[in-house]
């Protein structure tokens, strides 16, 4: 067998084999999980060792309009690929411990070795047509992970992302078929269409709205929040945190590196686009008093920086979208394990009940701060690489609106995970926590696996950008790059790293000096009042509402409460007015229902006789 | 080795931790010298703050009981490791404008935010009510400054068209500096203010407040923690202005007379940033963002629209 096909083929026959397992050998199910992730793994990784691959295969023959089983892995499939496998790896191991009591167990690894299967067939396709197919069994899988919740909220939540998802996904078949009418061909590695005409223009942008739904971006990002609220953890830290990300970035560069030839006025849309995306988001997410919600729109707020990056259309604003894709799937996944951590320990996601964990659950918290540093971007983690990447090129393309948005937003991050920091982490612990415990072992080593990823992507950002990211849009930096010095750039991750390191040593000597050792423990000072620790809690909640009561912003944040900017609510808003005029029309007289199809058959025989 | 020696030296000895600290004190004297002045006091004599951080030195630590308090005492160093390493790239490349070390104007800006992020964490970590809500407000007023000085910053970079120093310098040799030309003096301007409220000096003390909230996110530090602190501040006051001065003013120049003009742009910025702090009453929290969100940002745009269009 053609060695494309076992990364769709093993985790496939591995679901099913999941099904058959009866319900008791929980361990079986387990190992057979992990061992088919592991395989995905280590065959995506020989995959991108080998270079390019092939795999040609006809299948349905309609004229031109040819579906071919093509699957190809080059450079930049087979990177995505290999990270595909690695979330695989990681989601799988850590649900063994997270969904250890679960009922759902059985269902759950099946749509989860399926759902590693369909992205690996969509990153590998080459044919427009198997790449819609395999991108829509991800979206039903996502469906399907989400109604596992077993709640109320689930179910709506899966309506509401199925909806959205596949009304984008329609939007993507009906820009394929546009595609294939232009190009005359479904091959991807074939096709190469000039921006210029309207009907150009109409395609890529339905292309790019299937794209940007799965990426989550705004305006179509309201069904990441949702699903938020009902699907289970690890699925949110598998699916709209990194797979969605992974596909829905990978199809956009695709579109706009090797299906169209873009042009500035497109790349200016999707930069737009993107800036909305960051600030909006973010400024949800500084409100939102739940976890899970919270960790959503800034799942939503960091597509804007890869749309950004991408929609610059220069080789370093492309690579910066990428490694972002990348960085934001790492720092993202470990944010929603060790979200489901805690909710695992603490039973809640509520910020309010949450509160001095850190002691506890050491391991969580530590892994929690690299994660939310990387994503506000704070040197020398890996998410301030990748944004300084997109920044330089913004620069470059001397867009400085969008630059300022991009760096705004990334101070709004940092100021929405000290909130999350000092709601779970710190403060005061609300005594109903009392005797909580870190997780074990299963759990925790995927949380730890990714920080270190975090870290080390940060200060030897080179390697992965050389050995990963450089060749798909053909960037080579020459030799091993100390510093990453471009025409107008300059950024030594290694050497700040190790400055910053030498920094804390001379803190760490004053504090020697300053005997720190030999502290000494007192209670915390409160105007010399002693009080009950639930009493002086502070919730971390409130720490932003001074923004939300600012005079402008007040009658915004009602709004988007009121769901003025979700597509969702709208569409059903303008549903409900459309049946409820068809429903005028069902007034239940006989004649009135004859007299239409009457009225219909005229209109047939009409159009016939044409 | 030679190659590992040399920004080892940088950081440490000069122009980073120990020239950078020195300097910064001294200026923190001047801050509070000038004050007693205005105030109709004496004032402490020039070492007092070398004195006031030895002496914290030599304090007991006490941290918050029923923690680890790893946090609590790692947060001061998260913001002296940012000022030394702000303060030692500006240096190097102002000694050196050809030469590129570290990083450039945007890397500038992110360390720059160490400082106040190790405030927040410190006061966030700290297990006081009261740290939490000065924690709360420190990073508001990032917030607040940050669109406004951000705006400010890049307004330069759309006149000259790169975001590397020794470009920034170098443009500023040849054409003039930035304050020849009304959008930069606007941006210069913003600076400033933005400046105070990166010092969080009053009218944006509002962190601390002391006579509200027991000076915040520092209610629970004692001894060395809190020596660093007090010795961050002092950096900050050296670096910040050195930072305006290499944007917007030409840069430092050490050859004869031009020294001499460096030091008094320097303290022509101090004094007005002290003159700032004692003329004016702390804002609250809502007025201090809906001053740097209003008319702040709006005179940053106007600036940046001049900018655009060319003066």
């Amino acid at each position: 067998m053609n060695s494309l096909l076992w990364p769709i083929v093993v985790p496939a026959v591995a679901g099913f084999l999941c099904l058959l397992i009866p319900r008791r050998v929980r361990v079986v199910r387990e190992v057979l999980a992990l061992v088919a992730t592991v395989w995905t793994f280590v065959v995506a990784i020989q995959i991108f060792r080998g270079g390019e691959y092939f795999l040609q295969q006809d299948w349905l023959q309609f004229g031109s309009f040819a579906v071919a089983f093509d699957l190809r892995a080059y450079q930049f499939s087979s990177f995505v690929l290999m990270f595909i496998g690695f979330f695989g790896l990681v989601v799988a191991s850590y649900s063994a411990a997270y969904m250890a009591k679960s009922d759902v167990g059985k269902r759950y690894y099946t749509y989860l070795l399926w759902t590693v299967a369909a992205a690996s067939g969509v990153v590998l396709s080459d044919n427009l047509m198997i790449l819609l197919m395999f991108w829509e069994i991800a979206t039903i899988l996502f469906y399907l992970l989400v109604t596992l919740g077993g709640t109320k909220q689930s179910s709506a939540a899966a309506r509401k992302s199925f909806t959205i998802l596949g009304f984008s996904d329609c939007a993507l078949l009906l820009g394929i078929v546009f595609l294939w009418a232009i190009g005359g061909s479904l091959s991807i590695s074939h096709l190469s269409v000039k921006l210029g005409s309207g009907f150009a223009y109409i395609t890529f942008i339905l292309c790019a709205v299937g794209a940007l739904a799965k990426a989550g971006a705004w305006p179509v990002h309201s069904w990441v929040p949702a699903a938020a609220e009902g699907a289970p953890t690890p699925v949110m830290a598998f699916l709209p945190a990194s797979l969605d990300k992974l596909l829905g970035i990978y199809l956009l560069a695709r579109l706009s590196l090797d299906l169209f030839i873009m042009d500035r006025a497109m790349g200016l849309v999707l930069m737009i686009l993107g800036a909305i995306t960051i600030i909006f988001a973010v400024m949800m997410a500084l409100v939102q008093h739940d976890l899970k919600k919270l960790l959503s729109f800034h799942a939503v707020s960091q597509v804007g920086y890869m749309v950004l990056g991408i929609g610059t259309g220069v080789p370093i604003g492309i690579m910066g979208g990428l490694f972002h894709m990348v960085n934001n799937a790492i720092y993202k996944t470990c944010l929603f394990l060790s979200a489901g951590a805690v909710e695992k320990r603490a039973k809640t996601t509520d910020l309010v009940k949450l509160g001095g964990l850190a002691s506890a659950m050491p391991v969580t918290f530590g892994v929690t701060v690299i994660a939310s540093l990387s994503i506000s971007g704070v040197p020398p983690f890996n998410g301030f690489f990748s944004k300084w990447l997109i920044y330089q090129s913004l620069v470059s393309i001397q867009q400085p609106i969008f630059l300022i948005a991009a760096m705004f937003g990334s101070a709004l991050t940092l100021a929405s995970f000290i909130k999350v920091l000092y709601s779970v982490f710190w403060g005061e612990r609300p005594k109903k926590l009392h005797g909580i415990k870190e997780v074990g072992f299963l759990m925790a080593w995927p949380m730890v696996a990714l920080a270190l990823l975090c870290v080390l992507f940060g200060f030897a950002a080179q390697y992965p950008l050389q050995k990963f990211i450089g060749p798909v849009v053909g960037f080579n930096f020459e030799g091993v790059p100390e510093k990453v010095s471009m025409v107008n750039a300059l950024w030594s991750p290694t050497l700040a790293t190790a400055l910053m390191i030498v920094g804390l040593m001379v803190g760490l000597i004053i504090y020697l000096l300053g005997r720190v050792g030999r502290r000494r423990e007192a209670r915390a000072f409160i105007g010399g009042e002693v009080l009950d620790t639930d009493q002086t809690r502070v919730a971390g909640t409130g720490f932003y509402d001074t923004i939300r009561n600012l005079s402008g912003f007040r009658g915004v944040y009602n709004d988007a409460d009121k769901g003025v900017f979700d597509p969702y609510f709208l569409g059903g808003k303008l549903g409900a007015k459309l049946v409820r005029a068809l429903q005028d029309l069902h007034d239940g007289v006989l004649s009135s229902y004859l007299s239409w199809s009457l009225i219909g058959l005229g209109i047939l025989l009409f159009l016939m006789m044409m | 080795m030679e190659r590992a020696f040399y920004p080892l030296v940088y950081f440490l000895i000069f122009p980073g931790f120990l020239f950078t600290s020195i300097i910064g004190l001294l200026a923190s004297w001047v801050d509070r010298k000038v004050t007693a002045r205005v105030q109709w006091r004496v004032g402490p004599p020039w070492y007092q703050p070398f004195v006031d951080i030895l002496k914290l030195m030599g304090k007991e630590t006490i941290v918050p009981a029923g923690h680890k308090a790893s946090f609590f005492l790692l947060a001061p160093l998260l913001g002296l490791i940012g000022v030394t390493l702000v303060s030692t790239i500006l240096w190097v490349l102002n000694l050196n404008p050809g030469s590129s070390f570290v990083g450039d104007l945007v890397v500038i800006l992110y360390l720059f935010t160490l400082p106040s992020l190790a405030v927040i964490i410190g006061g966030a970590a700290s297990k006081n009510p009261l740290g939490a809500l000065g924690a709360s407000r420190e990073m508001k007023l990032v917030l607040g400054y940050e669109l406004p000085f951000l705006i400010a910053i890049f307004t330069v970079v759309v006149k000259i068209g790169s975001i590397l120093f020794q470009d920034i310098l170098g443009f500023q040799q040849i054409n003039g500096i930035m304050l020849r030309h009304p959008s930069g003096i606007i941006a210069f301007v913003v600076a400033i203010i933005c400046t105070q409220a990166k010092l969080t000096m009053v009218p944006f003390d509002i962190p601390e407040a002391e006579q509200e909230i027991l000076s915040g996110p520092f209610v629970e530090y004692s001894g060395a923690p809190l020596a660093v602190y007090k010795l961050t501040r002092a950096m900050m006051l050296f670096t910040l202005p050195v930072f305006l001065i290499t944007v917007f003013w030409g840069g430092l120049q050490f050859s004869g007379w031009d020294l001499l003009w460096t030091v008094l742009k320097y303290v022509a910025l101090l004094v007005i940033i002290i003159l700032i702090k004692n003329t004016n009453p702390r804002l609250r929290i809502d007025q201090a963002m809906r001053f740097l969100w209003g008319p702040v940002t709006v005179l940053a745009i106007l600036g940046m629209v001049l900018a655009v269009v060319g003066l």
